[in-house]
């Protein structure tokens, strides 16, 4: 939610301190700040508010509450600790709830006599600060006091509904099965049978979806004069599942689905009405309150002491401490030595279990003030068999020269297939390792001299889960293919190896690929009194996307030169594109005596570029300044 | 670094997430934490339910689901926490009174993907439980302040910063600060953690008046990509033997 600095201040008499220890004091005591941006004068704080706390928290009163707990800094006037006013009821409204379930409490206003007009500039510098649009002063302050308080409001324009015995009449109800509703964006939406809508009752018509959006049908315009508020609370899971259902999310579902308390809404209700008649002038008729879930939703007692907080947080509070917590809070409590009644204020909805308590001293206090503390060692070794039987079989193949891969779950096909697959082209699970395999030795055989240089075969395994129609299992692939010379027997060989350490092991072969159901041996003996080698890596060495180049060079230089020699001066003349050098060759040319005279190097050269691929005028001049240089050495001779 | 000669060794090589788990394994193995399994298709119940996220709760939204098609209520596990379920349930059938493990594996969530972020990754989740007051807040920051100065080096610390997960109370996002070598240093968001929220102890069979205990989980691929310079999440699970072979390596 989008926070104003210049917002926040209207609750406190003092000067808040800057955006940065706000946007601080809020990150270590209760939100995360996903951005913050400079908005003429005013700061903007992106603040995150995750599900425990939206109930409250999604309206600035809700941070500059956590803000006035966190400073210790009172608020000059708090919206939901003043006083509520005396409400006359009227004859012209009527209100209907058909689902109480859903429908908690629903209040509604008539007010007559507004003038609608573009909203006075403190509003609409304040709403634009945080994002919104300005519409008319009339939408802007059902917004306004939304963003404020956090009670999602609606205003319906009144001479767009039927009047019957000089009566409005409003129902709450569930929709019928295939009503549409076009709402104020212009969207139709066919609406399903459990979702709760606001009914103009005497047309038989919707006119809003419950706690989502309001129909265009009822929509304030500029020739509006006579208007029904709403200011409700609906049930968070039929909200959540409209929203779903329409694929519509609103600031008002955000909220509801959040849960808000029920006692909100009068306090909406009432700051709404009065902006509206301080921007928009207007009569208050009167207000009905349909309130079926009145004295259920009240806050719960918790009990607590001060050794369940110290206990948890592993922390050494004294009373003084989690009191001062509290009061900051706003809880009221019942203290008995060091034990403790709370109950929070009404749109605290998440106190409920000590635990909650708890967070609240821990956090409010800071958790720096938490101290790290060692684990107390336990006695044995800790269970890690399974594990350790695992490594033991990719021990093996290293020890074999094969290289560990992994790969992707996802599938062409499969026996388990998703229901909402990311990439439709691969909508399964995986039920066999081999195809994975097979692809890897593919793209590994084109990339080989760049990573294995001389090497003449391609070796890879692959571990992992494998989704048959009868379960799952951790399966065991392991591949080959031949780089250079004939094929050898090289994976039947691994699977002897791997059958010398688990007898039990079975192997299915495929082209290129052997594959085992490691769930079908006994992986924890074998990994009993085993310990898996350390093996330490050092940094990452970025490779490119474009594709390599190959050279080879072979030079003859005197007796007694060595690789490294060789090696050196065609490191140090091929530059910056040279990405590995390899020796495929040497030979040593004998004289009659069998006293070498000359001996030959041949160097495989692979050359990569990570912006593009090279081209053999990137190449010549490169291969051209390496001959030069050896050339240029007494008695060496590129061939 | 490069290789030279006719004499070099028909080398294989581990894939770096293997070599990352067992450096954790060894580190949390001498603080107590054994290693468990569990599956990768899950249940409602021990990806969701039990770990206190109710159908049609809001908490539902902060992890994006595979669901499994023609099989209800089955998906895709999001994290690894369903295995902490699975292993307290263990406590609480053999009457075991303190368990440490840690779940290092795959799981899956339902995001765009792109070079900080992979549909499948792997986690490292884990929990330590003991009687009420064995385990606590303090021992959770103990613990990771041992990691990371064992696993990314001395000058490593760690922070807690206020968060929410249904199956923690409280809830934290731990921080670590990290200084490669030579290079400045920074805060880096690693993991989220807390208490174990009692209703999973109680989901799970154990009696939370009588036990508590801290719970974690953080991406694995992050920590590496961090410790080894690595620049893109999804070349781990590519099937690329360029990737493993990316990194220099020596034995320990």
């Amino acid at each position: 939610m989008k926070v104003s600095r210049t917002w926040l201040q209207r609750f406190f008499d003092t000067e808040l301190p800057s955006a940065e220890e706000i946007a601080d004091a809020l990150t270590f005591h209760v939100f995360e700040i996903e951005e913050m941006e400079a908005h003429g004068d005013d700061s903007i704080l992106d603040v995150k508010v995750l599900p425990d706390r939206a109930a409250y928290g999604l309206s600035h009163r809700g941070v500059a509450y956590e803000l006035g707990a966190i400073l210790n800094m009172p608020l000059k006037s708090d919206p939901l600790r003043s006083e509520l006013p005396e409400n006359s009821s009227t004859n012209e409204l009527q209100v209907q709830i058909e689902n109480p379930d859903k429908c908690l409490r629903y209040m509604g206003a008539l007010v007559r006599g507004v003038k609608v007009a573009p909203s006075p500039a403190w509003l609409k510098e304040a709403l634009e600060a945080v994002g919104q649009r300005s519409i008319n002063n009339v939408v802007d302050a059902t917004n306004f006091v939304m963003l404020n308080i956090g009670q999602p409001l609606h205003a319906f324009d009144a001479n767009k509904l039927q009047k019957k015995d000089n009566r409005y009449s409003i129902t709450i109800r569930g929709a019928y099965e295939g009503e549409k509703i076009t709402t104020l964006s212009g969207d139709e939406y066919t609406l399903v049978e459990d979702t709760l809508v606001i009914a103009d009752a005497n047309a038989d018509t919707a006119i809003g979806i419950a706690g989502v959006k309001g129909g265009k049908a009822a929509e304030i315009a500029s020739e509006t004069t006579d208007i029904i508020l709403e200011s409700a609370n609906f049930d968070g899971t039929s909200v959540r599942r409209a929203s779903q259902a329409l694929k519509l999310w609103t600031d008002a579902s955000l909220r509801f689905q959040n849960r808000p308390s029920s006692e909100l809404a009068a306090y909406g209700m009432r700051d709404v009405v009065a902006l509206i008649q301080e921007i928009a002038g207007g009569e208050l008729i009167g207000v009905i309150d349909e309130y079926p879930a009145q004295g259920y939703t009240q806050n719960p007692t918790v009990q607590i002491s001060l050794d369940d907080i110290n206990k948890r947080l592993g922390s050494s509070y004294g009373i003084e401490d989690v009191t001062g917590v509290f009061n900051r809070l706003g809880f009221s409590y019942t203290q008995n030595g060091e034990s403790f009644a709370i109950t929070a204020p009404s749109e605290r909805r998440d106190i409920v279990i000590p635990e909650d308590l708890s967070e609240e001293i821990g956090r409010i206090l800071g958790y720096d003030q938490i101290p790290p503390t060692p684990l107390p060692p336990v006695a044995g070794m800790p269970e890690q068999a399974r594990y350790r039987g695992i490594e033991r079989i990719k021990d093996a193949l290293i020890e074999r020269g094969f290289t560990e891969l992994s790969t992707q779950s996802f599938a062409k096909e499969g026996d388990v297939y998703l229901a909402n697959p990311l990439d439709t082209t691969r909508p399964a699970l995986r039920s066999s390792l081999a195809d994975n395999m097979r692809e890897a030795l593919t793209r590994g055989v084109t990339v080989a001299p760049r990573v294995l240089g001389p090497a003449t075969a391609l070796k890879l395994f692959d571990l992992g889960m494998v989704f048959a129609k009868n379960g799952e299992h951790l399966s065991l692939s392991i591949g080959y293919m031949p780089l250079s010379g004939k094929k050898q027997s090289i994976l039947e060989e691994a699977a002897d190896a791997l059958r010398d350490l688990v007898p039990s092991i079975t192997f299915t072969a495929s082209e290129n690929v052997m594959e085992a159901n490691l769930d079908e041996v006994d992986i924890v003996t074998l990994g009993a009194d085993y310990t898996p080698a350390p093996v330490r890596l050092g940094a990452f060495r970025p490779y490119s996307i474009y594709p390599f180049a190959l050279r080879d060079i072979a030079v003859w230089t005197p007796a007694g030169t060595e690789e490294f020699e060789v090696e050196e001066s065609i490191v140090k003349e091929a530059g910056e594109l040279l990405a590995r050098i390899d020796l495929f060759d040497r030979f040593e040319k004998k004289d009659d005596n069998g006293d070498v005279t000359r001996i030959s190097y041949a160097f495989r050269l692979v050359f990569e570029s990570s912006e593009r691929t090279l081209s053999d005028e990137d190449l010549n001049p490169i291969m051209e300044r390496v001959s030069a240089a050896l050339n240029a050495r007494d008695g060496w001779e590129v061939r | 670094m490069r290789y030279s000669g006719l004499t070099m060794k028909d080398d294989g090589r581990l894939h770096p997430m293997t070599v990352a788990i067992r450096e954790i394994a060894n580190i949390f193995g001498r603080m107590g934490f054994g290693i468990a399994y569990g599956p990768e298709l899950e249940d409602e119940w021990y990806n969701f339910s039990a770990l206190n996220v109710p159908a049609d709760h809001p908490a539902r939204d902060m992890q994006d689901t595979f669901w499994i098609k023609d099989k209800n209520n089955h998906v895709l596990r999001t994290h690894t926490t369903s295995v902490t379920i699975r292993c307290l349930e263990q406590m609480a059938k053999e009457g075991i009174e303190h368990m440490r493990m840690i779940a290092p594996s795959k799981v899956f969530r339902n995001e765009a993907t792109d070079m900080t972020h992979e549909a499948q990754f792997y986690q490292l989740d884990g929990f330590a439980v003991g009687k009420t007051g064995e385990v606590t807040l303090a021992h959770l920051k103990g613990t990771f302040d041992q990691f990371y100065r064992e696993y990314l080096g001395e000058n490593a610390k760690v922070r807690f910063r206020p968060s929410y997960f249904p199956f923690t109370e409280p809830s934290v996002e731990i921080d670590v600060w990290y200084e490669p070598k030579g290079k400045e240093g920074r805060w880096l968001e690693m993991s989220g953690a807390g208490m174990l929220h009692p209703n999973v102890l109680k989901n799970a069979g154990l009696d939370p008046e009588k036990y508590a205990g801290f719970a974690f989980g953080g991406g694995l691929e992050r920590l590496i990509m961090v410790k080894h310079g690595v620049t893109d999440v999804r070349m781990f699970h590519s099937g690329d033997v360029r990737f493993v072979h990316s990194f220099e390596e020596t034995s320990a």
